[in-house]
């Protein structure tokens, strides 16, 4: 792996200021969410697994779910210096099956239901979406560059293209 | 849509194609007679020198944590179990050339090796957890259930972007589309392989069927055991290629195994941690 490129596995969140790569490599019906804040040039990244943590289980790891993962993605970028009311969100992921059987759909299909949960919680805290790039059938990689503000995604399917400008929300701010 | 090679001319014609050491597959089969002993099987090791080896080293790995350094086939047997001798003995059989970019189906170094690793934890969760399959043979047949894909690779190369072009066309799953362009899929071709290499029936059944388990006729529940632990690893996203996830779910294969969609969640968060366990045992693969 390159200097700087730091690399998000299953279920951590990372969280890096100013410079650096933050990469979710294969996300299949995972989120790969990143969250920006562009007057500080912190920036974190959750590879989340699971739509909410068990009632019954201790959670492990806080990344692992949307319900744990979006409060403590928060936490860490606040730690590092960011400030959470100015933060810009970008997510990806969410693939699914080609097909289910009829009826079971709602409760199998983790990808969907992966998108939703992310997407709620975002909404709930009436965060400001840049970009996503959810659902189809194949797995995708994030690549968010923070000193150039790209973040691309790179499907097997479809190549890597540009998903969002990050720093373009700087200069907007600005 | 016409086909230019037989499924019988891959497996005869494809140079380079792997195969499973002869010592690996009589252990496969010893462990599953009654009368076999940690000293039978480690007779049969002893006659592939490189095998040995390779099993010693993975059960000296830190994934097993033994106290004192194991350096005879037999105490190797005696401790870990015969059949974790099987699926080590197979680990270390399959990896040299499930490491190698399968690029007929997009898959980079590593890749194929990440899902078929992958879809053998996963077969061997659902097992436990379900108490309808031999934990060890969900494994094995986990471990192999993509092999056609191999022998297929090269005959693939520059056609993936047509499957799916037409896939999509038609609304198939991947493996539907192979079969209409192809005139066969990856299970098929896996299937002839496995019964080439002379492994087990169970196996062969699984590598037949882990894309349309409703359709099996034998070794029902470890054909089911594959089918969700091959879904549950792709899910997570282990070794995706360019077929990426545009395959069906039988919901009857839960139903089978006594599981409930509900139940996959739970299971998923285990197969994860689960794999993450066996890093160890990789690292001492790759070195």
């Amino acid at each position: 792996m390159a200097a700087g490129q730091v690399l998000v596995g299953m279920a951590e969140i990372k969280v890096i200021k100013g410079t650096g790569q933050l990469t979710c490599l294969g996300l299949g019906s995972c989120i790969g969410l990143l969250a920006y804040d562009a007057e500080s040039g912190v920036c974190g990244m959750a590879h989340i697994m699971l739509p909410e943590a068990f009632k019954d289980k201790p959670v492990d790891k806080p990344g692992k779910f949307a319900d744990t993962g979006v409060p403590a993605l928060l936490a860490e970028i606040e730690k590092a210096g960011g400030n959470i009311r100015r933060l810009t969100w970008v997510f990806t992921g969410g693939a699914q099956v080609f097909k289910y059987g009829a009826g079971t759909a709602s409760k199998l299909d983790v990808g969907a239901r992966n998108g939703e949960a992310v997407n709620a919680h975002l909404k709930k805290l009436g965060a400001r979406i840049l970009a996503q790039d959810i659902g189809g059938t194949s797995g995708r990689t994030m690549v968010a560059n923070i000193e150039t503000g790209e973040v691309r995604v790179r499907t097997v399917q479809g190549g890597e293209k540009t998903l969002c400008q990050l720093k373009r929300v700087r200069a907007e701010a600005a | 849509m016409s086909h230019t090679i037989t499924i019988e001319e891959i497996v005869s014609k494809t140079t380079d194609l792997p195969t499973i050491p002869a010592a690996a597959i009589k252990v496969m089969r010893e462990t599953q007679n009654p009368d076999s002993s940690a000293a039978t099987i480690a007779r049969i090791l002893v006659t592939d020198q490189a095998l040995s080896a390779r099993v010693l080293r993975l059960a000296n790995s830190a994934y097993y944590g033994l106290v004192r350094k194991v350096t005879d086939l037999q105490d190797a047997v005696v401790i870990l179990g015969m059949k974790s001798v099987k699926n080590l003995a197979l680990v270390a059989s399959t990896y040299p050339w499930m490491q190698r970019p399968i690029t007929g189906y997009c898959l980079g170094p590593e890749q194929m090796w990440q899902h078929a690793f992958g879809a053998a934890v996963g077969a061997q969760l659902v097992a436990r957890i379900s108490k309808k399959a031999p934990e060890d043979v969900a494994f094995t047949a986990g471990l192999l259930h993509d092999i056609g894909k191999v022998a297929l690779s090269v005959w693939l190369e520059n056609k993936v972007g047509a499957i799916l072009l037409y896939a999509g066309r038609e609304g198939l799953s991947f493996d539907e589309a192979e079969r209409r362009i192809l005139g066969y899929d990856h299970c098929q071709v896996g299937f002839h392989l496995a019964t080439e290499w002379n492994l087990p029936e169970e196996v062969a059944h699984a590598a037949l069927w882990h894309h349309d388990p409703d359709k099996a006729k034998e070794d029902q529940f470890i054909v089911d055991c594959v089918h969700v632990g091959d879904y549950i690893c792709s899910s997570m996203g282990f070794g995706l290629g360019g077929d990426g996830l545009l395959y069906k779910f039988s919901e009857n294969s839960l139903e089978r195994l006594g599981l409930k969609p509900e139940d996959l969640d739970q299971i998923t968060d285990e197969f994860v941690i689960r794999y993450e366990e066996y890093e160890s045992l990789f690292q001492e693969l790759a070195a």
